[in-house]
């Protein structure tokens, strides 16, 4: 098993999730979510975050408007639609469900496990 | 220094160096060819483009007059390639079916574990798998299309490896390569790599180009050099084997440098890019011949033109004649269907591409082989060739006169089949200036050596004390037989007779037969030398240490005339005539000098006139023809034959040697050819060399002239 792929497997698993929970407080431009996200110690390249809000627009969760930039072309502010909110919700209660389950299995003391693999056995 | 262009990039415009828009337009296309089966792609390309050309705005802002490559590169890193976001694309796509999924039926995160674990079921096209091969990934492509292990496909493979290697190799060539539908692919070239060069950058080009480590090309182009200069020690006399030897050796360096012409310097920063491409597998390979076929079809075509108008100018500028006659034939051409003149133009384009193409051949054949005998000359030059300038003449004459055109045709035929245009005429220029100069060393070679052999000495006549001249027979030997084994090598220069470290051997020795006016035998020398002055020449023939004595009735010569490198060789010559009585024989081994004909020397060397001048027997010099190994007896008539009916003709005034001796049984035994016949072709090709050099190599060269300013 390949240790980068399954970093990147589990990284990318909740990208998207991230990136709704940067969207979720108010418009944002994309560059700026690679920023925070980078300020979290979460790397994301600008050609991967582009086709995925893409996805997400053509999904119904988001949408945009644009705003006249005087450093360049116009600039694509991106915003959460209510739909977005109600599946931004349903991530945030399985990652959740999913973050508690990890923490108790990894923080897991060796006796736990050793007294409870004799009782699978009996 | 570097080109800017002005491009309209999402509606403003971009100063940017051509290079930087080369790679700027490679990573868009790639990206378009990334997300081509994305829904939105136009889309998502935009919202890139929006964003570069924002990051583009602010480089513009803080002082930059243009966009350069490494702001572009710069971008593209912080964008990120295909390459890097490859593995997001299945993730993702499975992502997009799971909430598809999500929306009809409300599955928990369970549920959603599960089925990322499933192979996302990708559009089925045979790939060859990149990431997991062996070979060439043709197994683990088909165990992708099929879904099943890749291991049981290899296992097949290797067991029915017989049956299955042929269609092992086809899958190869037909079935694309999955890297080559993910990175932007471009085609790979061949160029030498100026960054990471030893000499010229050729080796580290092609380690690129075939994907492989910089020294094995090296090592590949050093490995015939040493062998060549452990060869070098034993090169010794040159003899013919040591050809394979040359092609091997210095054939490496040339080829070096041939390869240093041809192929191109990866200068931009887009060539370098194709210079490291991508991966040459067989399928690349093929779809290069394919196009370069195109392209040849293309060339060939021109290039017939070419010879067409070529051919026309030259008709025309011969005679009105050949004009008026042309244009009948044109007429009549025009007159005949169209089909047969179409047929007509083929066929005199065939016969011209044969023409020239036979032209050219023997053209650098005849190069090569007047190097080779000139390199044949190499190890005799401190016999001949004074140190300082004439040295410097001879190696100029040998590389810049011989070699550099013989380079110049083939990169020039490299480059004409590669198509590989030149920015410039220096190539060209620089070619011909290092010709005019090898004309100019061939030149000087020629009238500094011409000034040394300029003046004879005065001969005299040297009586040879003979011990017992009063024998019946007198046979004539060599000292040694030391010639049996020379004469054995494939290849050998023949009037230097013998090499040894510091000594050459010359066998100039002409043996005349004469009638003796008393009743015994008497031996006469000419010691003759050419020189830069008379007093020279008669120190050099003064010098000449030819040593003759009796024993019981043989008379023993010395094998040759030696030459030091001290004492060069100047036409040195020693004249033996020998008076035989009448009624005695006479017989002459066949190791022993030349026969009635002149030795080998340059330009006016002591002769048959000279001899008869300063001959004092005037009234018996009439000189008798013979042949080697045949035993003679003198006759009040002249020389005869003891034993006429071994060879049956006529009598020895009339002989034309080389047949006469190919009907001796002896010789008809023996491998060695006749020194009649080897010394004629020796003369072809040393005695006639400086002709050979001034017709041959001009017409040759006026051609390979022509057709290189084209």
């Amino acid at each position: 098993m390949d240790i980068q792929n399954t970093q990147s497997q589990m990284r990318k698993g909740v990208l998207e999730f991230c990136i709704l929970s940067i969207i979720r407080h108010g418009e944002v431009y994309p560059s700026d979510i690679v920023e925070k996200m980078k300020a979290a110690n979460l790397h994301i390249l600008e050609g991967t975050l582009y086709p995925l809000l893409t996805r997400l627009k053509n999904a119904g969760l988001l949408t945009y408007r644009w705003v006249e930039s005087n450093s360049g072309p116009p600039r694509k502010y991106f915003l959460m639609t209510d739909e977005g909110m109600a599946f931004y919700a349903e991530l945030e209660s399985t990652w959740e469900e999913l973050a508690g389950a990890v923490k108790t299995l990894t923080e897991m003391s060796p006796e736990n496990i050793e007294t409870e693999t004799p009782n699978h056995n009996q | 220094m570097k080109k800017v262009i002005n491009i309209n990039f999402q509606g403003r415009v971009v100063p940017i160096e051509e290079t930087a828009y080369d790679i700027l337009k490679q990573y868009i296309d790639s990206l378009q060819q990334y997300f081509s089966a994305e829904e939105g792609n136009d889309e998502i390309i935009n919202d890139i483009e929006g964003r570069i050309a924002e990051l583009f705005a602010e480089t513009l802002k803080k002082g930059s007059t243009c966009i350069t490559d490494e702001d572009v590169d710069a971008i593209i890193n912080s964008m990120g390639r295909p390459a890097d976001f490859e593995a997001d694309e299945i993730n993702l796509q499975s992502k997009a079916e799971n909430e598809n999924r999500k929306s009809q039926s409300e599955s928990k995160g369970a549920g959603n574990e599960k089925e990322s674990t499933i192979p996302p079921p990708l559009n089925r096209r045979l790939f060859r798998d990149e990431n997991d091969k062996v070979v060439a990934g043709v197994c683990a492509g088909l165990a992708n299309y099929f879904n099943i292990d890749r291991v049981v496909v290899r296992v097949l493979f290797v067991i029915f490896f017989g049956a299955l290697f042929i269609p092992y190799l086809i899958l190869w060539v037909a079935v694309p390569s999955t890297a080559s539908t993910v990175i932007g692919s471009m085609r790979k070239r061949l160029y030498r790599d100026p960054e990471n060069s030893m000499i010229g950058g050729v080796c580290s080009g092609i380690a690129h180009y075939f994907n492989i480590n910089v020294w094995i090309p090296r090592v590949l182009f050093l490995i015939p050099f040493i062998s060549f200069l452990f060869r070098w020690t034993h090169f010794g006399p040159w003899n013919f084997p040591n050809i394979v030897n040359f092609s091997f050796s210095p054939g490496a360096t040339i080829i070096y440098i041939i390869l240093w012409i041809a192929i191109p310097e990866a200068k931009s920063t887009s060539e370098k890019l194709e210079m490291k491409g991508e991966k040459v597998d067989l399928n690349s390979i093929k779809s290069t011949i394919q196009q370069d076929m195109v392209g040849v079809k293309d060339r060939a075509k021109k290039f017939g033109e070419e010879v067409k108008e070529r051919a026309q100018e030259i008709g025309a500028s011969i005679s009105q004649r050949g004009r008026t006659t042309a244009s009948e034939a044109t007429t009549v051409a025009r007159r005949s269907s169209g089909g047969l003149g179409r047929v007509i133009v083929v066929l005199f384009k065939i016969f011209a591409y044969f023409i020239v193409g036979i032209i050219v051949f023997s053209l650098v054949v005849s190069l090569l082989s007047i190097g080779v005998v000139f390199a044949g000359f190499l190890p005799y030059k401190v016999y001949l060739i004074n140190d300082g300038w004439q040295t410097v003449f001879l190696w100029g004459t040998l590389l810049l006169f011989i070699w550099v055109p013989v380079i110049g045709i083939i990169t020039w035929i490299i480059r004409r089949i590669a198509n590989t245009k030149s920015h410039s005429n220096f190539m060209t220029y620089s070619f011909i200036a290092l010709w005019t100069l090898g004309w100019a060393c061939m030149i000087f070679l020629v009238s500094s050596l011409t000034k040394d052999f300029g003046s004879n000495n005065t001969p005299k006549e040297e009586m040879v004390q003979l011990v017992n001249p009063g024998v019946d027979k007198l046979e004539i030997k060599n000292a040694s037989n030391t010639n049996d084994f020379i004469r054995s090598r494939w290849w050998k220069f023949e009037p230097f007779a013998n090499v040894d470290d510091d000594t050459v051997f010359v066998k100039n020795i002409e043996i005349k037969v004469v009638k003796s006016t008393n009743d015994s035998f008497s031996v006469k020398m000419f010691r003759v030398s050419n020189g830069s002055s008379r007093a020279e020449a008669n120190a050099l023939a003064s010098k000449i240490n030819y040593p003759i004595y009796q024993k019981d009735s043989t008379l023993i010569l010395g094998s040759g005339i030696a030459i030091t490198p001290q004492e060069k060789f100047r036409n040195q010559e020693v004249y033996i005539t020998v008076a035989v009585p009448v009624g005695k024989r006479i017989i002459i081994d066949r190791y022993v000098g030349w026969d009635n004909n002149d030795g080998f020397h340059f330009g006016n060397g002591f002769d048959e006139y000279d001899w008869r001048k300063y001959n004092n027997n005037n009234d018996n010099s009439d000189e008798y023809d013979w042949d080697h190994n045949v035993e003679y007896i003198m006759t009040a008539s002249g020389l005869k034959r003891v034993h006429p009916d071994l060879n049956n003709n006529d009598g020895p005034d009339e002989n034309t040697m080389p047949q006469n001796n190919q009907r001796q049984p002896q010789d008809s035994t023996y491998r060695y050819q006749q020194p009649n016949q080897q010394k004629d072709s020796v003369k072809k090709i040393s005695a006639s060399a400086v002709e050979k050099e001034n017709t041959t190599i001009k017409t040759v060269s006026t051609l390979f002239m022509q057709r290189f300013l084209i």
